[in-house]
């Protein structure tokens, strides 16, 4: 494998320099090396060669960051599970792999029904750094994300997909880190957007910089940019969201790359951000879990590309080898300038869910194309394609909701909400069911109550009746997921409507 | 006004936030010693205190901000500049 090599080469070339900063303790490459190399002799010595499924449980120190690169140097795959979530989760998620064996730094491990490899007490090395040769088919981890129906779903990604992934941001001119980089990894490693944030500076040799558990987050991302002076940033939304109060405050040289993912961004706060980092390169990046992080991005920048739809930036086009395709319900392709669901094709595509054929039949396509057959993974997005080839995001699929038999799209009444309301607060439509069984539009405000009226006089004038809400909630904060996305399943209990 | 009149304000706002009192705020508290304390809590706490005190904090003086101690420092010298 490639990338394994790389990370091989990274690491002893850049042996002196920093790798990871935890907690304010700086590691070396060395260290990192020594780590991964004790971690690759237990691996070894307990777990048979057939066993490819490991579990990791995603503490904050070097000793996690090794599990990972110990096991692909062996052709294993990692199984995250963050040690915050309930073991109950956890345990359903060994099941479901058939993993035996668990990579524990903790001091006391509660996976005693695994063979825990406790990886903060081990002395001997691995002689050496050099990977196993083995399949790009093997997987490289497996991520579990949240069902619809309560049971978690698996995306397992191969060697193969993570290559195609690093070859992909390898041809981008635009975007090269080097070994004075001094990169944010702000993700739980449970969260797929961790994969880019880890393994990029590695492969250049940069430092990266965590967030210690039980810091005040927001803050802390702000104190390592000013007093670490990062100078990549990769992160969602949800966090300029939060320090938005105080940009006026916020002037970073040092950061040159700032790449958003994992949730739509807004072009009035993505200005006001990009203001904050005069330096800055922006990068609004797109892709689902399936399709190995990434699939593409479209490069902000407040004066000359600032490409929206209904105030959300655009996210441009496929990055290399990469495939994007906007369909209809019979995943026929639909015209430019005609919404749709957007499909991705090429080698970073997911072999399919876990053990899940029948949402395997659901969320994947084959599709003829000049002769050669196409694997699709349809994302659940709605997209545009534009007379430029660049992709504009609409929204959820599932975001799509039909009010009295009108198809109503919930972002386009949220753009309107908030692009006349004067305070700048989150905003987020819902459809809630009414005793009737009918949907019914309701609007929540993350705010203390204020006169709405004038909003509403606005949206009036810009909307059909039916796609005026009927029902406002004021609520002080948003319910938020793990990964920092907004919860809207807990939004819609604050309405309780007849 | 005093440091501890300054505290049972503060208290107010945190049993008003996470919704319980099972806590006791010392200068030496930090958020591990609280149920519910965390990153979205504290953006929430941090922006009633400043409705409550007619204050607005500075972002370096909240990247510093460790305890409660540090919290009461820093609401006692904005009340001062006011």
């Amino acid at each position: 494998m490639r990338f394994i090599k790389d990370i091989q080469n990274s690491i002893r070339s850049n042996n002196s320099h920093n790798s990871l900063c935890i907690n304010n303790i700086f590691y070396t490459y060395k260290d990192f090396e020594n780590e991964i190399r004790k971690i690759r002799f237990a691996i070894v010595n307990t777990i048979e060669s057939s066993e490819r499924l490991i579990g990791l449980v995603t503490n904050d120190d070097i000793q996690t960051y090794a599990s990972i690169i110990a096991l692909w140097l062996e052709g294993k795959a990692y199984v995250p599970v963050n040690p915050e979530t309930p073991l109950d989760r956890n345990y359903h998620i060994f099941e479901l792999t058939k993993t035996k064996h668990v990579i524990d730094s903790s001091k006391e491990s509660v996976y005693d029904d695994y063979e825990v490899i406790n990886s903060g007490v081990l002395q001997d090395l691995h002689p050496s750094l050099s990977p196993k040769n083995f399949s790009g088919e093997h997987l490289a981890y497996i991520l579990f994300t949240s069902g619809t129906t309560g049971v978690p779903k698996g995306v397992p990604i191969t060697f193969n997909n993570v290559q195609a992934l690093v070859d992909a941001i390898n041809e981008e001119p635009e975007f090269n880190l080097n070994n004075t980089d001094r990169c944010l990894q702000m993700f739980e490693l449970t969260f797929d957007f961790s994969v880019v944030t880890y393994l990029f500076p590695l492969l250049a040799g940069a430092c990266m910089y965590t967030i210690p558990k039980g810091t005040i987050k927001y803050f802390y991302i702000f104190k390592l940019i000013k007093e670490k002076a990062l100078t990549v940033l990769t992160m969602v939304p949800s966090i300029i969201n939060y320090l938005r109060p105080y940009f006026p405050e916020i002037n970073e040289e040092s950061v040159r790359y700032c790449s958003f993912g994992g949730g739509a961004l807004h072009s009035d706060i993505a200005k006001e951000w990009s203001e904050c980092l005069p330096n800055c390169k922006i990068f609004n990046y797109y892709g689902p879990t399936e399709f190995t992080v990434y699939s593409g991005f479209y490069p902000y920048h407040k004066d000359t590309h600032t490409k929206t739809y209904n105030g959300i930036i655009a996210i441009g086009k496929p990055q290399k080898d990469t495939l994007y395709l906007v369909v209809n319900e019979n995943n026929e392709e639909v015209p430019i300038g005609e919404t749709g669901e957007l499909c991705l094709g090429g080698p970073q595509i997911t072999p399919g869910y876990w053990k899940n054929e029948e949402k395997n039949k659901q969320s994947f396509f084959i599709r003829n194309e000049n002769g050669k057959d196409i694997r699709y993974y349809k994302t659940g997005d709605l997209c545009i394609k534009d007379n430029d080839s660049d992709f504009l995001y609409v929204g959820r699929a599932d975001f799509q909701v039909k009010i009295r038999g009108y198809r109503v799209e919930l972002s386009e009444i949220e753009f309107h909400a908030k692009s006349k309301s004067k305070k700048k607060v989150n905003m987020v439509a819902l459809d809630i069911n009414n005793k009737l069984g009918n949907a019914e539009l309701g609007l929540a405000i993350e705010s203390e109550p204020f006169d709405t009226s004038y909003i509403f006089e606005h949206m009036k004038t810009k909307m059909p009746n039916y796609m005026i809400p009927m029902h406002v909630r004021f609520i002080k904060d948003f319910p938020h997921s793990i990964n920092g996305k907004i919860d809207r399943k807990e939004l819609k209990k604050h309405f309780d409507i007849k | 006004m005093s440091r501890e009149e300054i505290l049972t304000k503060v208290s107010t706002v945190f049993s008003n936030v996470l919704e319980h009192n099972n806590f006791e705020l010392t200068n030496a508290t930090t958020a591990e010693d609280v149920d519910g304390w965390e990153s979205i809590t504290h953006m929430m706490i941090i922006t009633e205190i400043e409705k409550t005190f007619d204050i607005k904090f500075k972002l370096m003086d909240l990247m510093n901000m460790n305890s409660v101690g540090d919290l009461l420092n820093t609401i006692e010298t904005e009340l001062s500049i006011n």
